[in-house]
């Protein structure tokens, strides 16, 4: 396209003249030419320069004459440079205004504008130059008779005013609105003259009317006109090719070179119209008409190649327009019912596709113009007469220029001397270059839209240029990426000219790697399809892709890698010989084209293997090579190289050249190695490795001659595809290895095993862990077959439940404490010996993950250590232990042999603790916010303030392992004054052992003594270990737990009951309800009492009472049980009137037992009482029994008294008196009465315990078994006192003197304990029992009258609390009945009476006794039955 | 007349390759047909583009050129029928019922032949029956579209 003039390329603007007054016509100028349309000017600073325009021709008075031309060169550029479509005269508006001489000097200026551009029909604009100071100066006179000079109308007439900007403005629009109609007016006259002419058919040629035609449309397109425009050229084109045939003006050479010519420049037009207006479809219908109609006309054949030029040309101009036309558009394809021919393919609208074209047609004229250069030998000497072949006036037209006489003449030429002409120029262009231009636009274009096979052949057609050109490295690159695209696609006869092209090229850069390299891959090629007779040439240089040509590169390429032949026999490159300095090192991988040159495949017989075991191996080997190929030798290399094997020739000797033998490597021989074509060498050896691991076969090295490698890649049979080019082949498919399955399956690649691990690990586990204890996990490597060496142990704890490590699920931040389990210690026996230093001793510790070395282990040995975990949480995880050690001592880096061992373990709470208040029994506070807030649950436990509360702690064991509890505690956290809490800590004398599942309870009790709603309690804290027989090294734990905080406050009220723990039937009992008022205000309490069918009740029923502030008031009811069993009491409920709160008594609290009788529970609980009144003091009492052998618990003791418990002295009166009777008889034992007195009251009391009759108990005592073992020791009854009892309390001066006295008292309790706890027959003599019987037969005998007596003797105290009264009552009763039926003495009997009653009754007992028994006698002797029976005892 | 007749497999690789001119520009003919895989590409890929007809097999005019004219055919198994004529100045009404038929009865060839039991899929087409009975087709086509 740039060949083009400039004018025909663009769209013609509008052209204008301003004359005159030059200080203004930049202004004016740049001002038309940046409006939308432009407008050109032409600046003539001078009145005097307008003769540049050139005057009209004074018509052709010779209508007849021969048309010389069709269409003069330079006529559009005339009219687009050199004649305007208006002038503008501008003058200073002071010319008008000043003095006559400057008006006359302008009409003068203006008469000659006026003649010079008349004759051209051109129109004037006149402009006034003025200021705007002055601009109404102009006398309207003197612009009037300007106008009429002119001849010009008044809007053609402008004022013009530089010098005020926005005046300015609008008179530079004026100037271009009026130019631009102004030149539309022109324009249209103009062409509107030339179309009247063919309108009116006043033309005689077709050259004149192909002339107006070009005419008009040029005019047209003056105004933007397009369609016109666009069918006046169509109207040209067609008149130009009805001239083709007709025109007989120029010998035919010129004519068709001048018609062409035209034809181009109409077509350029019209296309380029078109493709502006975006009617690309129609552009190019156009074009492949345009080419069509020319395409023929081929004209002589001496310049055929101007007719390719043009052609290629045209395409290529054609591609341009299309480029730069609209690119987004140019695939856009219209509708395709308006074009009813054939419609364009896809490629037509690639300007890619007129670039190649061009380019093959450029190609053509190429060959064209070679072949007429080689006729036309005497091109030479025109030469001198071609330079004077110039362009002539007429477009396509050239003539000679003649020099003569100063003058230029144009003469024409003949047709030979046209074209020696055009040979001459088409000599001095280099058309390759031209063509690579073309053909790398339409290669890129493609590229760009991604048409890779169309591309490629545009590579290939440019790498053949290059190659024309001996531009060996551009054209190797070329063909190189195109062999590639053939090599994919399989497209084998393109392949075999490219390889061959490529083979020249390497062979031209004298490059024998790259030239063996496209041999043997032309000579591994399959045959190409299609009749091979008709390849005989045009594939290149390679010459025809046959079998023997195949074999003839073959033998040319091992020729020249055994160095035979020299690569290039050019002299330049002579040291281009494949020898020991040059050795020749091919290497094919899994992607290289020489794969089917050679092909190795690797196979492993077995996956896996023993170390150290033999595993077979077959290396095949494959090659496509149309001769058999021998080589010398074959290496083969793994990843572990010592395992590396060559394998030799056994045909050929060794030569001194390929003895590349490292020596200690492994050589096998072959008998044979000869490739065959497409036949697999198979062979088979057996390979041993010792390294545990993957071993791995990496290449196979084939070495042919003694330079020249071949190094091909491993390849495994499973994963081997052929190259693209064989694949498709109809070969015979053969199988690398014998066994198919192999051949299927079999890889490059074997697993060796890692050596049998004999070496135990053992996990001990001791049950579930629990949480805060450090679990203690023994780990045992015990050594079977292997030493130990070096060996390390690896710790990992694994959450189970999956989910992150150990690191706990919530966002706190990463801590230790945050851990759920960790690792803590490990520990580990050190070995016997010492020898291993202590550096050697790895030890890692992380929590989650452990490291330890283990030292070195003989066969035999084991080695154990201690992993200490503790549990923050409870969280089951898993432990994997594993053990890598090498079995050898010597090479510790080599090869480690791994055990691996995993436990499970779950870490559970160890205990639970829980906790609970409880108030005193039997009484309520009344606490405010225990009022208020009812519906709270989560409401802090209310305390009352100075009251005393149990704190219940209860211990779960959860664990599956008994516990042993060791202490319990509670801390508290503020100040101790706040409360007090008792017992502060206890250590268990002997461990509380807690079974699982089993609970422990302690009872705290709590004081509180502060008011405040929210009192920190304090933490509990419990020190417990697990329970392990054998081992005494665990730690014990604490656990902790927090007791919540309470609220504490004064109890306005507290409302307590009492009443008896258990009632009688019958036997009325007191029931006292007492409310203290804890306020500084009186407070009126409501109570009712209920009725109760149980309880015959007497007391207030109901009542209002005031209680007074800081006081009580007791309500006292009296109740008779009913009914038996526990009962529920009258339920009393006292109101508050003030809070409006009721208290009532839980149910639990309001209930009693109710004996049929009184049980005798009470009453030893009594007599403890009544004993621990007297001086000795209960402890000792309690000591004492519990020395007493007894099969049963120290509980049983409290429960089932014997009567020997109870220990009762019978004061001898006679002894005491009078001591005639002695108090031990010959065989040792008791013969005074007073002990017979004292073993009757033993055994009456008893008896009245046990309810049953004393005679018998004392017979069941007599003959009671004697217990096994038991000595009675006589020696106490010589120092047993009967009389001994309790006086007033003793005072004593000094500490030693109590502590003496109480000695004396010990041993005398503990002799008093042994006799009366002894058998009755080793202590009492056989006439004492006697004496017993019969006073306890009086007893039984006379009781009813001795009820009576009692009862009217007896004092009311007694009577009413007949429980507590039971020995005095057996004292009376056993003195009335002597008294009464034995008929002793009164005074003896009295006095025993009073002496027993001192020494086992408390204070007020003897006195009372002794009154009573007085009156007893009194009565007696009132009734006169004072006969008493003499007894003698 | 027909001068060159392809066979193209799926991966664009030459299943089958004829030509019936006596000159040597047999590799002219394979860059032909190798050049005209990339229009078949471009229509195959971008339906709408091309005509509505893509369901059908013919696919038409590929690419002219000065001197041939390319047409195509896609069988239902995306195997390409390539072939080359220097019929340039018929309509393109005409060509296509001619070269429909033509395919026709060359698609019919086709599956013959790659029905052949020792005939391996996806392999050139070697078998000298169907060289044969393409060359018959080839013939009369020439004699239909002359007369």
């Amino acid at each position: 396209m740039e060949e083009y003039p400039e004018e025909l390329r663009t769209p013609p603007v509008a052209l204008t003249c301003l004359v005159g007054c030059p200080e203004v016509h930049p202004l004016i100028t740049a001002h038309l030419h940046s409006q939308q349309p432009p407008i050109n000017s032409i600046a003539l600073p001078d009145f005097s320069n307008i003769s540049v325009i050139p005057p009209k021709k004074p018509p052709t008075d010779t209508p007849s004459a021969p048309v010389a031309g069709i269409i003069k060169r330079d006529w559009l550029s005339k009219h687009r440079t050199r004649i305007p479509a208006v002038v503008a005269a501008i003058f200073p508006s002071r010319d008008l205004s000043a003095d006559p001489a400057h008006w006359l000097q302008l009409c003068s200026h203006l008469d000659n504008l006026k003649a010079s551009i008349r004759g051209r029909n051109i129109k004037l604009v006149l402009l006034i130059l003025t200021n705007w100071d002055n601009k109404d100066d102009t006398s309207e006179e003197r612009i009037l008779s300007l106008r009429k000079r002119a001849e010009v109308d008044l809007k053609n007439l402008i004022i013009f005013v530089p010098d005020h900007e926005e005046e300015l403005l609008k008179s530079l629009n004026r100037v271009w609105t009026v130019f631009g109609e102004l030149a539309d007016t022109y324009y249209r006259d103009e062409g509107r003259r030339v179309r009247s002419r063919l309108e009116k058919k006043n033309y005689t040629t077709i050259e004149l009317y192909i002339r107006y035609c070009f005419k008009v449309a040029i005019y047209a397109e003056f105004r933007r006109d397009w369609l016109e425009a666009l069918k006046f050229y169509e109207d040209a084109y067609h008149g130009l090719r009805e001239m083709v045939g007709t025109s007989t003006r120029m010998p035919p050479i010129q004519r068709l070179v001048e018609i062409k010519a035209v034809a181009e420049q109409l077509h350029f037009k019209m296309s380029a119209l078109l493709l502006h207006g975006g009617k690309v479809l129609e552009a190019i219908m156009w074009f492949r008409q345009h080419t069509a109609n020319y395409r023929k006309l081929v004209g002589s054949p001496e310049v055929i190649f101007l007719h390719w030029e043009w052609l290629s040309r045209q395409y290529m101009v054609f591609a341009q327009l299309l480029e730069t036309s609209s690119p987004n558009d140019a695939l856009y394809v219209p509708s395709t019912a308006s074009v009813p021919e054939e419609k364009p393919t896809e490629w037509e609208f690639y300007p890619a596709y007129y670039y190649q074209l061009a380019a093959t047609y450029m190609k053509e004229k190429n060959t064209c113009l070679e072949f007429a250069l080689s006729m036309s030998i005497d091109v030479g000497p025109i030469d001198g007469n071609a330079e004077s072949v110039v362009a002539s006036a007429y477009l396509g037209q050239y003539s000679r220029l003649l020099e003569h006489e100063d003058t230029f003449i144009m003469q024409p030429l003949t047709d030979e001397e046209y074209a020696r002409y055009v040979l001459a120029e088409g000599k001095r262009f280099q058309d390759s270059f031209e063509i690579i231009a073309l053909l790398k636009q339409s290669f890129e274009a493609y590229s760009s839209s991604k048409v890779e096979r169309a591309a490629a052949y545009c590579g290939l057609q440019m790498a053949r240029e290059y190659f024309s050109l001996n531009d060996f490295s551009n054209a190797k690159q070329m063909f190189d990426s195109v062999a590639n695209l053939y090599r994919r696609e399989g497209w084998l006869l393109s392949l075999w000219e490219v390889l061959g092209y490529l083979r020249e090229c390497s062979k031209g850069m004298s490059s024998a790697k790259d030239f063996i390299e496209y041999s043997l891959e032309m000579a591994s090629l399959p045959e190409p399809t299609g009749s091979v007779k008709s390849f005989a040439n045009g594939c290149g240089p390679a010459g025809p892709a046959t079998l023997s040509e195949r074999e003839k590169i073959h033998k040319e390429a091992f020729e020249v890698s055994r160095g035979e032949l020299k690569l290039n026999s050019d002299e330049q490159n002579s040291a281009f010989k494949v020898n020991s300095d040059n050795p020749l090192y091919l290497e094919i991988d899994l992607i290289s084209p020489l794969r089917a040159t050679l092909i190795a495949l690797v196979a492993f017989h077995q996956p896996t293997v023993k170390p150290g075991a033999p595993s077979l191996i077959t290396i095949s080997l494959r090659s496509q090579l149309p001769i058999n190929v021998e080589i010398d030798q074959l290496e083969v290399q793994f990843n572990q190289s010592e395992c590396n094997f060559i394998i030799s020739n056994g045909q050929k000797p060794q030569t001194g050249s390929i003895s590349n033998i490292q020596p200690g490597h492994r050589v096998e021989t072959a008998p044979d190695l000869v490739l065959a074509t497409n036949k697999w060498l198979r062979l088979t050896y057996e390979i041993k490795s010792d390294l545990s691991g993957k071993l791995e076969c990496i290449y196979v090295i084939a070495r042919i001659g003694p330079n020249f490698t071949i190094c091909c890649r491993a390849e495994s049979p499973a994963s081997m595809n052929d190259s693209p080019l064989w694949k498709f082949e109809n070969l015979l498919e053969t199988i690398p290895i014998k066994d198919p399955g192999l051949a299927f399956s079999g890889q490059k690649a074997i697993q060796v095993e890692e050596p049998e691990p004999q070496v135990d690990l053992i996990l001990g586990s001791s049950g579930p862990a629990l949480v805060g204890e450090s679990f203690i996990l023994p780990v045992i490597v015990a050594s079977k077959g292997h030493a130990v060496h070096s060996g390390e142990l690896k710790i990992n704890l694994v959450d189970t439940s999956g989910g992150g490590l150990l690191s706990p699920r919530e966002e706190e931040p990463f801590s230790s404490d945050n851990l759920h389990v960790e690792l803590v210690d490990m520990s580990c026996d050190t070995p016997g010996d010492q020898s291993e230093a202590p550096s050697d001793n790895i030890q890692k510790i992380q929590p989650s993950f452990g490291l330890i070395s283990v030292p070195s282990l003989d066969v035999g040995g084991s080695w154990s250590c201690k992993l200490k975990i503790k549990w923050n949480r409870p969280k089951p995880i898993m432990l994997y232990v594993s053990l890598g050690y090498s079995p050898q001592s010597d090479e510790p880096s080599l090869q480690k042999v791994h055990v691996h061992t995993s436990l499970q373990i779950e870490g559970k709470t160890a205990v639970a603790i829980n906790h609970r208040y409880m108030l005193p029994f039997r009484q309520d506070p009344l606490l405010l916010t225990k009022l208020k807030a009812v519906s709270e649950t989560d409401q802090a436990p209310s305390l009352a303030l100075n009251e005393k509360t149990m704190l219940i702690i209860s211990v779960k064991n959860c664990s599956e392992v008994p516990l042993k509890l060791l202490s319990m505690s509670i801390e508290t956290e503020e100040k101790s004054s706040a409360c007090t809490i008792q017992p502060q800590q206890e250590e268990f004398r002997e461990a509380v052992v807690n079974m699982p599942g089993e609970e422990f309870k302690k009872v705290f009790t709590i004081f509180p003594k502060v008011n405040s709603s929210k009192l920190k309690i304090g933490t509990v804290s419990l020190r417990w270990e697990r329970e392990q027989p054998h081992s005494n090294t665990t730690a014990s734990q604490v656990t902790k737990h927090r007791l919540p905080d309470v609220c504490v406050e004064l109890p306005l009220l507290v409302v307590s009951s009492e009443c008896p723990p258990h009632a009688f039937l019958g036997s009325p009992f007191l029931y006292s309800v007492k409310i203290l008022n804890q306020t500084e205000m009186v407070q009126e309490i409501k109570c009712s009492i209920s009725d109760s069918q149980s309880f015959v009740l007497s007391g207030p029923h109901s009542d209002t009472m005031l209680v007074l502030p800081r006081s009580a008031q007791v309500l006292v009811y009296m109740l008779v049980p009913l009914g038996l069993g526990s009962l529920q009491l009258p339920r009393v409920s006292v109101t508050s009137v003030r809070y409006s709160a009721g208290l009532q008594p839980s149910t639990a609290s309001s209930l009693v037992f109710v004996y049929p009788a009184k049980p005798r529970i009470d009453i030893v609980m009594e007599a403890g009482y009544i004993l621990s009144s007297s001086f000795n003091p209960p402890k000792t009492l309690f000591s004492s029994i519990s020395k007493f052998p007894s099969p049963h618990g120290p509980r049983n003791l409290l429960l089932l008294p014997r009567a020997a418990t109870i220990p009762l002295t019978i004061h001898n009166p006679i002894a005491t008196s009078a001591s005639n009777y002695p108090r031990i008889d010959k065989s040792g034992k008791f013969c005074s009465p007073r002990a017979a007195r004292e073993l009757a009251l033993m055994t009456l009391y008893a008896a009245c315990l046990q309810g049953s009759d004393p005679l018998r108990l004392l017979e069941k005592r007599l003959n009671a078994r004697k217990e096994i073992g038991y000595e009675f020791d006589r020696a106490c009854l010589m120092v047993y006192d009967h009389m001994t009892f309790g006086g007033p309390p003793i005072a004593t001066q000094t500490v030693e003197e109590a502590d003496q006295l109480l000695e004396i008292y010990q041993k005398e309790s503990h002799i008093e304990a042994e006799v009366l706890s002894a058998p009755p027959n080793l202590v009492y003599s056989k006439l004492i029992l006697l004496f017993t019987r019969k006073l306890l037969t009086a007893v039984s005998d006379n009781w009813d009258s001795s009820v009576l007596a009692i009862d009217k003797v007896a004092p009311d105290s007694w009577k009413n609390e007949p429980a507590t009264r039971i020995l005095e009552f057996s004292v009376l009763h056993l003195a009335m009945s002597e008294i009464s039926v034995l008929g002793t003495r009164h005074q003896i009997v009295i006095n025993e009476a009073v002496d027993l009653a001192k020494r086992f009754c408390d204070g007020a007992a003897p006195r009372v006794i002794n009154g009573c028994l007085r009156t007893f006698l009194k009565e007696l002797k009132e009734n006169g039955q004072d006969q008493p029976q003499n007894v003698s005892v | 007349m027909i001068v060159c007749l392809a066979v193209v497999g799926h991966e664009n690789n030459p299943l089958y390759i004829q030509s019936f001119t006596e000159s040597d520009d047999a590799l002219k003919l394979h860059h032909i047909v190798h050049c005209s895989l990339d229009v078949i590409d471009e229509r195959v890929n971008n339906p709408k583009k091309s005509s509505p007809t893509i369901n059908e097999a013919f696919l038409g005019l590929l690419y002219p050129t000065e001197n041939y004219k390319v047409y195509g055919y896609l069988t239902n198994t995306k195997v390409k029928f390539i072939l080359v004529t220097t019929d340039l100045d018929i309509r393109d009404a005409d060509v296509r019922n001619v070269s429909l038929l033509f395919f026709r009865k060359f698609h019919a060839a086709y599956v013959d032949a790659v029905s052949n039991p020792f005939h391996i899929p996806g392999k050139k087409i070697t078998s000298k029956t169907f060289r044969e009975r393409v060359s018959s087709i080839v013939k009369s086509f020439g004699l239909s579209s002359a007369s």
